[in-house]
């Protein structure tokens, strides 16, 4: 048995945790958007600065999470990270084909994003977690797919699968994040319906 | 018990499993060095495709490695509901639509073979061909399918090429892995694909045994090795202990070996921590160039060839050792009996994963 004991949502203009929202985006401070949401959670992690939005996205939805459950009684190799999307890591891709075409100076900062499981490696790096790792690409959305998963996931060691689906492209936005736990006070029994209605993509 | 087999492969060095195998039995590289390919107008060694046209390369090879491999098998099985396609690849036909690269390979795939289900793309580094395979597994052993057909590809591009210049990570040579000059990688382009199935009957030749498989992250660093391996250990102790296998039942390891400074280093170290240095190990990036999200299923294939053969394959650019940590790399060509083999990967985002597979 397993449950979802948190979510969060992030689109172009709203931060919201277990379907409460958190944050709305403040267009006056010339501040971007997911800055405005760090800064919001009140952390010190100047890498956050370094990323591409793909993983500044993964990281503020882990931050979130980590809200309303901080995740420190897992050893740390057992929470796995499951994440997907539709178009890989195609808002960076661009940045970086924009770097030797246009600019003519291929960018290795860049380059080192066009990858679209960098974000799961920010998260391990940030919460040294050293688990189990999956970045699939899907057309869209796929409850299914997520639930299953995350049941292999749970059944082959994990405690704990922090997952979601991370969609940027071109200023459009919309990340759903989700934790699954075997023990589940607060949650509710995973399954497709539960993870369809949370995700409401 | 899982069967993995009905292996293909499409590079260089040959249009089938047969001639990829033969070649590198002869120790041929597929590398050879192409004028003007580099950023700046270098000619640079690569292990290109030259037999078939650029435009749509990527789906062009995972149609015909794909068929290549479905006529090893009962040829019911490739439509079946209980079939779900996997493919391995980290940039997919980023050339013709790098909003979409994945998307029309897909579609295609769909409609001529039929598929039942939408095919699931891992894209995961480096890591994505060992991982695919082992995802593959787990949705079989869970119930979830019967069969899986995990198909690698990955071509190569200037987006690719230019960024790995970038970084400084590009040989001027082709590649020697674990080699003490070793000076970067050689990217290359293939595909390959296995068939994963319950059923040991839907194989035209007698396919071998996979084992649960795992991955672990290095919780180090973006695109830098973890200096004590931290990751690939902890993902071959995980692979090793959840099936019961001790360090003493392998005769072979598949390395990742890309040949960069850091990477090799980094394996050596984490093979001297797990108890494996006395165990002949290769790199076939010699052979076949880094081809990214094939590479872990093309080292597979190769791997079970050299199984299926029982022939160690030399590792092609070695010649002294080239990191902290003791080897035994494969100098020559030699016969040997090989009942379990070890296939590993790492790469960008700090991912490490390990399968294991046995004779029958």
């Amino acid at each position: 048995m397993s449950f979802v004991t948190a979510y969060c949502h992030i689109d172009e203009n709203l931060c919201s945790l277990n379907g409460e929202v958190l944050l709305r985006k403040n267009e006056e401070t010339g501040e971007t958007w997911f800055k405005q949401i760090y800064k919001a959670l009140a952390i010190e992690y100047p890498k956050f600065y370094k990323m591409d939005l793909i993983s500044q996205a993964g990281f503020l939805g882990s931050e979130l999470i980590k809200k309303v459950n901080p995740l420190s009684a897992y050893a740390d190799d057992e929470v796995a990270l499951l994440f997907g999307n539709k178009q890989s890591s195609a808002d960076t891709d661009i940045r970086f084909q924009e770097s030797y075409l246009e600019k003519k100076t291929p960018s290795p900062s860049l380059f080192v994003y066009t990858l679209p499981n960098i974000v799961l490696g920010e998260i391990a790096i940030r919460n040294k977690w050293y688990g189990e790792n999956m970045f699939v690409v899907l057309p869209k959305f796929t409850p299914e797919f997520f639930v299953r998963y995350s049941t292999i996931l749970m059944q082959s060691g994990a405690e704990a699968v922090l997952g979601g689906w991370l969609s940027i492209l071109e200023g459009k936005v919309e990340v759903f994040m989700f934790l699954i736990e075997k023990a589940g006070e607060n949650g509710k029994s995973l399954n497709e319906l539960l993870l369809t209605d949370y995700a409401g993509l | 018990m899982i069967y993995i087999g009905a292996e293909e492969i499409w590079s260089p060095l040959g249009q089938n499993c047969n001639g990829n195998f033969q070649a590198v039995a002869e120790n041929r590289s597929g590398i050879s060095l192409f004028p003007q390919a580099g950023f700046n107008g270098e000619t640079l060694p690569l292990a290109r495709i030259t037999a078939l046209p650029e435009k749509e390369k990527f789906g062009n090879l995972v149609e015909r490695t794909l068929q290549n491999t479905i006529d090893k098998i009962d040829s019911a099985i490739v439509s079946s509901d209980r079939t779900i396609v996997i493919i391995s690849s980290t940039k997919g036909d980023l050339d013709t639509d790098i909003r979409d690269p994945f998307g029309p390979a897909v579609a295609t795939l769909l409609a001529k073979f039929s598929l039942a289900h939408e095919p699931l793309i891992v894209s995961n580094a480096c890591i994505s061909g060992v991982l695919a395979i082992n995802a593959g597994r787990q949705l079989i052993a869970s119930g979830f399918y019967d069969h899986a057909i995990v198909v690698g590809c990955d071509v190569v591009s200037n987006f690719v090429l230019y960024g790995f210049q970038s970084l400084f990570a590009v040989s001027a040579e082709a590649c020697m892995p674990f080699d003490a000059a070793r000076n970067g990688v050689t990217l290359g382009e293939g595909c390959a694909s296995v068939v994963l199935s319950r059923d040991k009957s839907i194989y035209h030749d007698s396919p071998l045994v996979l084992y649960a498989g795992t991955s672990a992250n290095d919780a180090n660093h973006i695109s830098g090795p973890s200096r004590t391996g931290e990751g690939l250990f902890r993902s071959v102790k995980k692979t090793l202990e959840s099936n019961g296998i001790s360090a003493g039942e392998i005769d072979f390891i598949s390395a990742h070996g890309t040949a960069t400074v850091f990477n090799d280093e980094m394996e050596s170290i984490a093979f001297d921590r797990l108890g494996l240095n006395n165990v002949p190990l290769n790199s076939l990036k010699g052979y076949f160039g880094h081809t990214l999200g094939a590479a872990g299923v093309i080292e597979t294939a190769i791997s079970m060839q050299m199984m299926r053969k029982d022939l160690l394959v030399k590792s092609l650019g070695y010649q002294q050792s080239g990191t902290s940590k003791s080897l035994n790399m494969i100098t020559d060509n030699r016969p040997a009996p090989l009942k379990v083999i070890l296939k590993t990967a790492s790469g960008f985002g700090g991912c490490n994963a390990s399968l294991v597979f046995r004779t029958l």
